[in-house]
């Protein structure tokens, strides 16, 4: 139903396709989680940043490729639309001090 | 006939760190009965002394000009202090700091940010935050930077003023800038540029007073923080000031570090509405902070006088240059040009 084998971590819990669009789900609490995801290229996709309870600096998040600076409230969730993805193409979000990071892999 | 007794001296001076230390040495000095004049070099950490000393000889009037400089940290010899890069230091100096890096990762990995929970901050819970945050990565910054700076000033004799001066103003900055985010509904946020600039300017400085503080390589005093001497000379109390409004300022200055926390501390503030209960978030935030800070900072001072100072400083240096690594990485990290490297 997803694409995304390759890659270790997880095989696309937290991807769903809802009306021909993707949605990446990331937890945001003391990291990342989780911390590589596999999606699909060539689709468009909204990224969507839980927060619960998040003080830490993952709350702070960045996403240098996109140009990307945010503050997450506490506890609730953002989204945030990423531009079409070509397959073998890949998006790292972090957070503002860097020792967080997420990557999501589009094939 | 007086002018037979009339001698150049050169003594080697214990102590002497920073172009204040040239300008407090000169004028302590020529003040001094009997001299005529004095030329402090940094570089050399010599003291050129022209003056009439009667039959005294070199060594005795080494000791008596150390008495007027004693209490500032300096004194006079005749040779040169070959053991003050003291290599052997490093041998403990090390293990010491790479223990202490390996607790600060240990930390992270064990997940001490997820002991906050709920969604309803009150200043108590705040307070618990402002603890876990001061164990957290923002101690790489904060904690990094105070230590560097608590270090340096201890170093150069000042002991408690600085310390109290950066609290201070790390203390009442959070409480009356965090009143006004509350009354204002506006948050600092720096953009992506400007985080970076200011991480580099941070890692940069740390990175600096580090490697001074190992005492090893001298080249870094060229680099030192400071103003230059021909500046000093002509604002006569700028050993003062630099003790005083710089450690006060650098306290203010944390309220808009990289510090995931205190960022996040700040989005809630936001929505408290009112200056007394932002002021008071951001202050117990703050004052939870305050208890590793100050170990921090009073580590420095304690130590100065004991025979283990020159381990300390050389582990803080050493503790300082790996947080000011991790700090340069992490901003090239943020700003896109290097891949993570670390993942807590």
């Amino acid at each position: 139903m997803f694409a995304g084998e390759n890659s270790g971590d997880n095989a696309g819990n937290n991807v769903s396709i809802v009306d021909g669009k993707q949605i990446i789900e990331i937890d945001a609490k003391g990291g990342y989680n989780p911390r590589k995801t596999a999606a699909k290229a060539d689709i468009p996709t909204v990224l969507k940043i839980k927060t619960s309870g998040t003080f830490d600096c993952s709350s702070a998040l960045v996403i240098p490729s996109l140009g990307y600076r945010k503050n997450l409230p506490p506890s609730g969730e953002i989204l945030v639309d990423i531009p079409l993805q070509k397959a073998g193409s890949a998006i790292q979000g972090m957070c503002a001090m860097g020792m967080y990071n997420f990557t999501l892999d589009f094939n | 006939m007086i002018d037979l007794n009339k001698k150049t001296y050169t003594f080697h001076v214990h102590g002497m760190h920073c172009n204040a230390c040239v300008l407090l040495i000169e004028s302590e000095l020529s003040n001094y009965p009997g001299v005529i004049s004095v030329k402090a070099k940094l570089n050399s950490r010599s003291v050129e002394i022209t003056g009439n000393f009667g039959h005294k000889t070199e060594g005795e009037i080494a000791k008596l000009l150390s008495v007027p400089i004693e209490d500032n940290g300096y004194t006079l010899s005749l040779e040169k202090q070959i053991d003050s890069k003291n290599w052997s230091d490093f041998k403990i100096a090390i293990p010491i700091a790479l223990a202490l890096a390996a607790l600060f990762v240990l930390l992270q990995k064990l997940g001490i940010v997820n002991l906050v929970s709920g969604e309803n901050v009150g200043f108590g819970t705040a307070f618990l935050i402002g603890i876990v945050a001061s164990l957290s990565t923002c101690m790489a910054v904060v904690g990094g930077l105070l230590l560097s700076m608590s270090a340096t000033f201890v170093k150069v004799g000042d002991k408690i003023k600085p310390q109290l001066l950066f609290h201070l103003g790390r203390l009442i900055s959070f409480f009356v800038l965090g009143g006004v985010i509350g009354t204002l509904g506006a948050v600092f946020t720096l953009n992506i540029s400007a985080t970076f600039v200011l991480n580099l300017i941070i890692g940069m400085v740390m990175l600096i007073l580090g490697i001074n503080l190992l005492d090893t390589f001298h080249l870094a005093k060229k680099f030192q923080l400071g103003v230059p001497k021909f500046i000093s000379k002509h604002t006569l109390d700028i050993s003062k000031w630099n003790h005083s409004i710089t450690p006060l300022l650098v306290g203010v200055v944390t309220f808009f570090m990289p510090c995931g926390f205190t960022q996040s501390m700040q989005i809630y503030t936001l929505s408290t509405g009112s200056f007394l209960a932002g002021g008071l978030t951001m202050f117990s935030f703050a004052l939870g902070t305050l208890p590793v800070l100050a170990l921090i900072s009073f580590s420095s001072f304690s130590i100065k006088n004991s025979s283990k100072s020159g381990i300390f400083f050389k582990s803080a240096g050493l503790i300082v240059i790996m947080f000011a690594l991790f700090n340069l990485i992490n901003a090239l990290v943020v700003i896109g040009i290097i891949p993570p490297i670390f993942n807590f």
